[in-house]
């Protein structure tokens, strides 16, 4: 649904995306992680048509961004990170400004079910002005969907958000997935990714530098999290299973990293300290962890 | 031609419902009341002593419209001020970039957005004709031409305005960057005249503004007078288009 090809994005000397390239297939979710600058936000804009590409392609259901923007972009919604919102109108008159410039033909239904969707139907009679941040979100939101459309690209729909409204987008962003429709999210925060995406993509200094599946790029087992009960001595006895590189002591939880897939090993050595709990997966947070050091060390 | 009408209806909307459109309404109303009855008197004081009414019509209509463009040159820059630098300070121009509608789409909207609202303050000074039938029969044809070609000059600020705004997002530099524009290409041709007959005093007067508004308005519409205004009008037009196309490469 969305082919991205040798991307690349400069502003005089510098290189905000480098050579980037993907593809999302038509019903994924896919999350972009990465850090602040990492060209997230840049790449969502190029596909969305606001920001044009020093070389590369993007398409869209096999449609050039570049040479034809005005078919991708009635076909693909995006909402950036800080929401485009004229502050002095209600949140219907916007939403229904926004359905008229993305060619709804029934601008008045697809307001309402837009606002119905991101639960806005309460305030639509406000000013935009007057909404706290969590329902300018949701504002911006509705303006990306209001036309149903294929493809969205969400720049952060839940940055500035307390817990319960991150949850709240959460489950909208999953019952806007289903169905097959596409979607490319950034966020920061990795939770977000693993209960809602598919295939995560990392980003750092504006290159990939993984991409995979949620399940095989955290179930790698390099890492081994123990916790015993009698914590005494443990630590000499776990460093000396073969293949551990390293332990990490915090209180009664131990942080191991292993050279491959020594879980039985380690809990064998374990039980003597009275083993409680043994956590053998890689949490997205040390891929993430992970890739970025090595990029810095790069 | 559809996302044009639109955005106009969205702008002018903005208008209705935020302080600056009506603070510029109500001053452009209350100076123009003003004016139309210093105007007034200064022709009726004059008319008695010399005892005609020959050329009233032209009298109370020129002067007033002559009074006018200098509120008209301090107010469109306000009105016009926030139309694209608003847009990008508060990044809501990122719905018109991403929404299919084109650049041009985007700078026309605008303008006629824009102009609407001239229009609508225009149009609170229709009590001058009205009262001018009222009282007697003045000159319709010199009527039409004031009205035609102020109406054309406001559209040449507010273009100017439009481009100014498209090249910032801060709103006082837009309103300092289309006053002294509209004004320079306003007076141009009194540095024209400074220089005397030659050919640069004569290409200096061509292009400003005042020359073409003083004949338009005498109640002689030439050609050339339109021309010059439309062209100033598509001049600006296309230059603003440029800068919101070049919105979408940075």
């Amino acid at each position: 649904m969305i082919e991205v090809q040798g991307l690349t994005k400069r502003y005089g000397a510098n290189t905000a995306i480098d050579d980037v390239s993907f593809v999302v297939k038509k019903g994924e979710v896919v999350g972009f992680l990465g850090p602040n600058g990492a060209g997230k936000s840049t790449t969502m804009r190029v596909i969305a048509g606001s920001l044009g590409a020093s070389s590369g392609t993007a398409k869209v259901d096999g449609v050039d961004v570049a040479e034809d923007p005005r078919t991708v972009q009635a076909m693909l919604g995006y909402s950036p990170e800080v929401p485009p919102l004229y502050t002095n109108m209600t949140v219907r008159s916007y939403v229904s400004y926004a359905a008229s410039l993305k060619r709804v033909a029934d601008v008045a239904g697809a307001t309402n079910l837009a606002l119905s969707r991101v639960g806005l139907t309460d305030v639509s009679h406000r000013l935009i002005d007057h909404l706290s941040k969590g329902y300018r979100q949701r504002v911006g939101l509705a303006q990306a969907l209001v036309h149903d459309p294929k493809v969205l690209v969400l720049d952060e729909p839940t940055s500035g958000l307390d817990p319960a409204q991150r949850v709240e987008i959460r489950e909208l962003i999953r019952t806007l997935a289903a169905g097959d429709r596409t979607i490319i999210l950034s966020t920061h925060v990795l939770g977000e990714i693993e209960a809602i995406c598919n295939r995560v993509i990392f980003i750092g200094k504006g290159r990939i530098l993984a991409q995979d599946d949620i399940g095989s790029l955290s179930g790698t087992a390099r890492m081994v999290r123990i916790e015993v009960a009698r914590p005494e001595g443990a630590q000499v006895a776990l460093a000396a299973v073969d293949g551990v590189l390293s332990v990490e002591q915090a209180g009664p939880v131990y942080t191991l990293r292993t050279s491959r897939d020594v879980r039985a090993e380690v809990a064998a050595a374990a039980v003597p300290f009275g083993l409680l709990a043994l956590d053998g997966k890689e949490h997205l947070e040390e891929v993430y962890l992970r890739l970025m050091s090595a990029e810095a060390k790069a | 031609m559809k996302p044009i009408l639109f955005i106009a209806k969205r702008e002018l909307g903005g208008y209705l419902t935020g302080p600056i459109g009506w603070i510029c309404l109500v001053v452009f109303t209350l100076i123009a009341a003003l004016f139309f009855n210093v105007t007034l008197v200064q022709i009726a004081n004059q008319g008695m002593q010399l005892g005609m009414e020959e050329g009233l019509t032209e009298g109370v209509v020129q002067g007033f419209f002559g009074n006018l463009t200098v509120i008209g040159l301090l107010l469109v820059p306000a009105v016009t001020m926030g139309l694209v630098a608003q847009d990008r300070r508060e990044r809501s121009i990122e719905l018109l970039l991403t929404s299919p509608v084109s650049s041009l789409q985007i700078t026309l909207g605008k303008f006629f957005g824009a102009l609407a609202f001239v229009l609508v303050m225009i149009s609170t000074t229709f009590y001058v004709p009205a009262m001018m039938y009222w009282m007697g029969e003045p000159d319709s044809g010199v009527m039409l031409a004031s009205y035609a070609s102020f109406t054309l000059l406001m559209a040449v600020f507010v273009a100017i305005g439009l481009f100014a705004s498209s090249t910032t997002d801060n709103q006082l530099v837009a309103l300092a960057m289309s006053f002294s524009l509209s004004l320079i290409l306003w007076i141009i041709g009194w540095f024209g005249s400074a220089l005397g007959e030659g050919s640069l005093g004569t290409i200096l007067a061509h292009i400003s503004m005042l020359t073409h508004f003083d004949t338009m308005s005498g109640g002689v519409v030439h050609l050339n007078d339109a021309v010059y205004f439309s062209s100033m009008i598509l001049f600006f037009l296309f230059a603003t288009t440029q800068r919101v196309e070049a919105l979408r490469w940075r």
